[in-house]
């Protein structure tokens, strides 16, 4: 099983708790103190942008871009998130975040593609 | 020499089977240096286009009919290397490399497609196709198996892990459920598993949320949701995969985290197919199908 890129071996099943996702995650990141924010870039099929969305410290959803930005190999300031990842990251963050990033994971649940930087 | 593994690619016809594990394999041997045999098990003889770089592969059953019998082929007039850095001479990109057979089948209309593909595969077996040094053999089978003969890379125990390419429209998920029932009617017997659901999407409403409860039900995995892309139809037109054409873009990179869980992935199982009601139930819930009083069925509707 595959969340946020981490693979959950099988003798864990295909129902991955969201409490297991956020302990993996929040272990694999490392420091993240010089960090304080994500911004997000969302594109239409057309590769138009569409708007810039901000994440801030202290959330699961800002751990997990922090996390995927670090350990992708994807070429460029600002990196793709894979569609897959994306929706990972959003439901998870539902649950954990609260409204938080209610707002941020609604537009993360739509057909757009979306660059992470972090700074 | 790590343990050969036998996979196979299923789903409904036209969902894109043909072009997602061509460009997954072709990701899984460009950056990963897998070696791959892909045998097409599809009258259409398109498993291997983009490999090869050809319109279509002569077959096995095409070849036969020429030469008299099956007997009277060799390894080498069935099996292709795949074209430029596929070659498995060719190591500037990669070590890996993909060989290509395509079973073909009869005519339209014309006798049992299924034959053709028993025929292929005991042919490449007894050939030594599969002797050689090889990470991978890929099957790519037409349709959701409602004929026994394409049930065979499963029925036989040849396949032991299944992927099942869908989308979140209505017939890819009845199909991808009656793949399941294949897959559970053979699973103690042959072995086989089903080892996950790949979307490749359309981009309708909530497709990730519904393919991935399908996925749950149903006991596996969505090991990956393939973005629609432009790139998929500009590299086909060039008779390429992606990751051949533009190995830079976002969606080679897709192919690449696809063929990397699939490297990785040990979650196979014995799948629980839904039953019918489930499966509209499941349907409704996403708003797929609209809930109809039962004295509305089959009425016509009013003006």
């Amino acid at each position: 099983m595959f969340i946020c890129g981490y693979h959950f071996p099988a003798d864990m099943g295909n129902k991955i708790s969201h409490e297991q996702v956020v302990e993996k995650v929040t272990s694999e990141v490392g420091d993240i103190s010089d960090l304080s924010y994500a911004v997000l870039t969302s594109e239409n099929r057309d590769g138009i942008k569409q708007e810039d969305l901000r994440v801030e410290k202290g959330s699961f959803l800002f751990t997990a871009l922090v996390d995927y930005y670090k350990k992708s190999d994807i070429e460029g300031e600002y990196k793709m998130l894979y569609y897959t990842n994306k929706y990972q990251m959003s439901e998870v963050s539902k649950a954990v975040d609260g409204g938080v990033t209610a707002a941020v994971c609604k537009k993360l649940d739509d057909m757009l593609l979306y660059r992470v930087k972090v700074a | 020499m790590a343990e050969l593994r036998q996979i196979a690619f299923y789903g409904k016809g036209g969902i894109g089977k043909s072009t997602t594990s061509q460009n997954t394999l072709a990701a899984m041997a460009h950056y990963f240096g897998k070696k791959i045999l892909i045998v097409g098990c599809d009258p259409k003889a398109d498993s291997t286009r983009l490999i090869l770089h050809e319109k279509a592969q002569c077959t096995i059953m095409q070849l036969a009919a020429e030469a008299g019998t099956v007997e009277d082929l060799e390894l080498d007039d069935v099996c292709k290397p795949g074209a430029a850095e596929f070659d498995p001479a060719n190591t500037d990109i990669t070590e890996g490399f993909i060989m290509c057979a395509e079973s073909g089948g009869p005519e339209p209309g014309v006798g049992c497609a299924g034959r053709g593909v028993i025929t292929a595969i005991n042919f490449l077996e007894e050939e030594g196709a599969y002797d050689q040094d090889l990470d991978f053999v890929s099957y790519d089978v037409l349709g959701d198996v409602v004929c026994g003969g394409f049930a065979m890379p499963i029925r036989e125990g040849k396949a032991q892990e299944i992927y099942i390419v869908m989308s979140g429209e209505m017939m890819a998920m009845y199909a991808a459920n009656n793949i399941s029932k294949g897959i559970l009617k053979y699973a103690n017997t042959g072995g086989v598993r089903l080892a996950g659901l790949i979307c490749n999407a359309r981009m309708t409403d909530r497709e990730y949320d519904l393919s991935k409860h399908l996925a749950e039900q149903i006991g596996t995995q969505l090991i990956h949701f393939v973005p629609r892309s432009n790139h998929v139809q500009r590299a086909e037109l060039r008779r390429m995969t992606v990751v051949e054409f533009a190995d830079k873009t976002d969606q080679a990179f897709e192919y690449k985290e696809l063929a990397r869980k699939i490297i990785a992935n040990d979650l196979k199982v014995i799948p629980r197919p839904l039953e019918m009601d489930d499966l509209e139930a499941l349907l409704m819930e996403f708003g797929l199908e609209e809930e109809v009083e039962a004295d509305a069925i089959g009425q016509k509707a009013t003006a």
